[in-house]
């Protein structure tokens, strides 16, 4: 038989146990080294004591997967403090880096739900249209008055576009009077009344 | 025209908007496609997770869906994906291993060098058995290196069972009569065990794939089977076990996934690569700036 078996468990090099120190894990952010920083991002993920620091190595990442493994430690943190880290790249030039921060967000629809008021209120129409798909993971109730509040005032056809998108997943019966209105305001423009048709006969086919 | 079944004394009735709206959410979370030419299959196992969790009506059960109460995603992709494991399953991708992915690997290696194959979740060892009956039948080169094929799953009862390689009938039923004669002796009616040479030639662990601290045991794989376990997991632990295997792999390691799944849709940590038997993915070799 050409196969071999060995241990596959990779002892630690000095036979010791990984590193927990906060401060040598810190300083490895600022490595030259990018496996060096990659190591230390992941080796940080969930520790809220490195928030400030996480969030300073992102700003300063030159590297994609490092930042990746930045934000996926930020994102296991969960807090208050990480979401705020996060929510600045989701006005990057970078596609990648808002894609980023979006599925890193969105997976903390808890955490985040105290700052969808002042997202789908921003003055960028791109940074309300991003905050929508925010609401996908959240409660349907929560999603629902989210999104419903949104509808209400919202004079961009392309936010609305996206919130009725999530609405027609998560949307409860609760939306289709914002829906049936947000089709009125935009009766010129075509798209947005089909989209809201469809949305509301799938809400209420859904919920009878 | 709605699909209906009993459940207890009344009837749960699915409608199209209500199956459209189950399709996009299982679309958006697994990359499974279903279209309307599928209503029937899609109806039925619909309908049975809806009596199965004492759903009230279609609402009710997305709501449980939507919150993976009792692990309800998981129950649902369980009933709309063939579970069943068997030998050579997936033969594409084994041949892909052998046609390209390999040639790639030993180009990297020392002659003589260690090339090192991880099957995860494993399950009862189906395949893990299979790469190494796949190797020793099809790989010119298989005498030539040293290989090292590790099986592992998080289920100690699945590696236990892996481990003794008994499996029956229907698991084999892809290999021919000569390859079953070659790997295999019959132990009971209908029952095969793997040659234990073969046998004690595979490691067998457990693992975590979500566990980074765990994931740390294993380092500089070549190939990576992770197949079918990744559209289980939601947003964010789908995120750490990407991260998890991108350290497993060495520089240039190859991952291949099971044919539902992309790992773009999951990490933009991997290279896709679409070779003519299958789609799999890889590690850089090397970093490149962001900017």
């Amino acid at each position: 038989m050409p196969f071999v078996k060995r241990d596959v468990i990779a002892p630690s090099k000095d036979g010791r146990p990984p590193d927990d120190n906060l401060a040598s894990h810190v300083a490895a952010l600022s490595s030259p080294d990018s496996e060096t920083r990659w190591s230390a991002a992941r080796a940080l993920g969930g520790r809220a004591d490195a928030v400030p620091a996480l969030a300073a190595a992102l700003a300063a990442e030159p590297v994609a997967r490092v930042r990746e493994a930045i934000m996926t430690a930020l994102m296991r943190v969960g807090d208050e403090a990480s979401v705020m880290a996060l929510l600045p790249y989701l006005r990057s030039q970078d596609a990648a880096l808002r894609g980023a921060s979006i599925e890193a967000l969105q997976a903390l629809p808890e955490a985040i739900l105290p700052f969808m008021t002042s997202l789908l209120a921003d003055s960028d129409s791109d940074v309300r249209l991003l905050a929508t798909e925010l609401a996908r993971n959240m409660s349907a109730a929560d999603a629902t008055r989210i999104l419903c509040r949104l509808l209400e005032h919202e004079r961009h056809p392309n936010v609305c576009a996206a919130a009725i998108d999530v609405l027609a997943e998560v949307g409860t019966r609760e939306a289709v009077p914002a829906l049936q209105s947000c089709a009125e305001r935009f009766a010129g423009t075509p798209f947005l009344p089909f989209a809201a048709s469809t949305a509301i006969a799938r809400i209420s086919d859904t919920e009878r | 025209m709605a699909g209906s079944e009993t459940h207890g004394a009344r009837a749960v009735r699915v409608t199209p908007e209500e199956v459209r709206r189950l399709c996009e959410f299982l679309y958006r979370r697994t990359g499974m496609l279903f279209n309307d030419n599928k209503r029937y299959y899609i109806d039925r196992r619909l309908i049975e997770r809806i009596a199965a969790t004492r759903s009230a009506s279609f609402q009710a059960y997305f709501a449980i869906l939507r919150s993976d109460v009792d692990h309800e995603i998981e129950h649902l992709i369980n009933a709309f994906t063939v579970n069943e494991t068997y030998f050579n399953r997936e033969e594409h991708q084994l041949r892909c291993m052998t046609s390209v992915l390999l040639g790639n690997v030993i180009r990297r290696k020392p002659p003589g060098g260690a090339i090192r194959i991880w099957s995860v979740p494993c399950s009862t060892g189906e395949e893990p058995y299979s790469i190494a009956i796949w190797l020793m039948e099809n790989w010119s080169h298989v005498d030539s290196y040293n290989i090292e094929i590790v099986g592992s799953d998080i289920d100690t009862r699945a590696l236990k069972a892996a481990a003794n390689g008994v499996y029956g009938e229907r698991a084999l039923m892809r290999l021919s009569r000569d390859v079953i004669h070659r790997y295999f002796r019959p132990v009971a009616d209908g029952e095969y065990q793997i040659d234990p040479g073969l046998r004690d030639s595979i490691q067998f662990t457990r693992a975590n794939l979500i566990d980074a601290q765990d994931m740390a045991r294993y380092r500089d794989f070549d190939i990576v089977f992770c197949r079918n376990v990744l559209i289980y997991f939601d947003d964010a632990s789908r995120r750490i076990a990407a991260e998890n295997l991108y350290d497993c792999l060495g520089p240039g390691g190859y991952i291949c996934l099971g044919h539902s799944e992309t790992m773009s849709r999951i990490s933009p940590l991997f290279r896709v690569c679409r070779f003519p038997d299958a789609i799999v993915y890889q590690r850089p070799e090397a970093d490149h700036d962001g900017h």
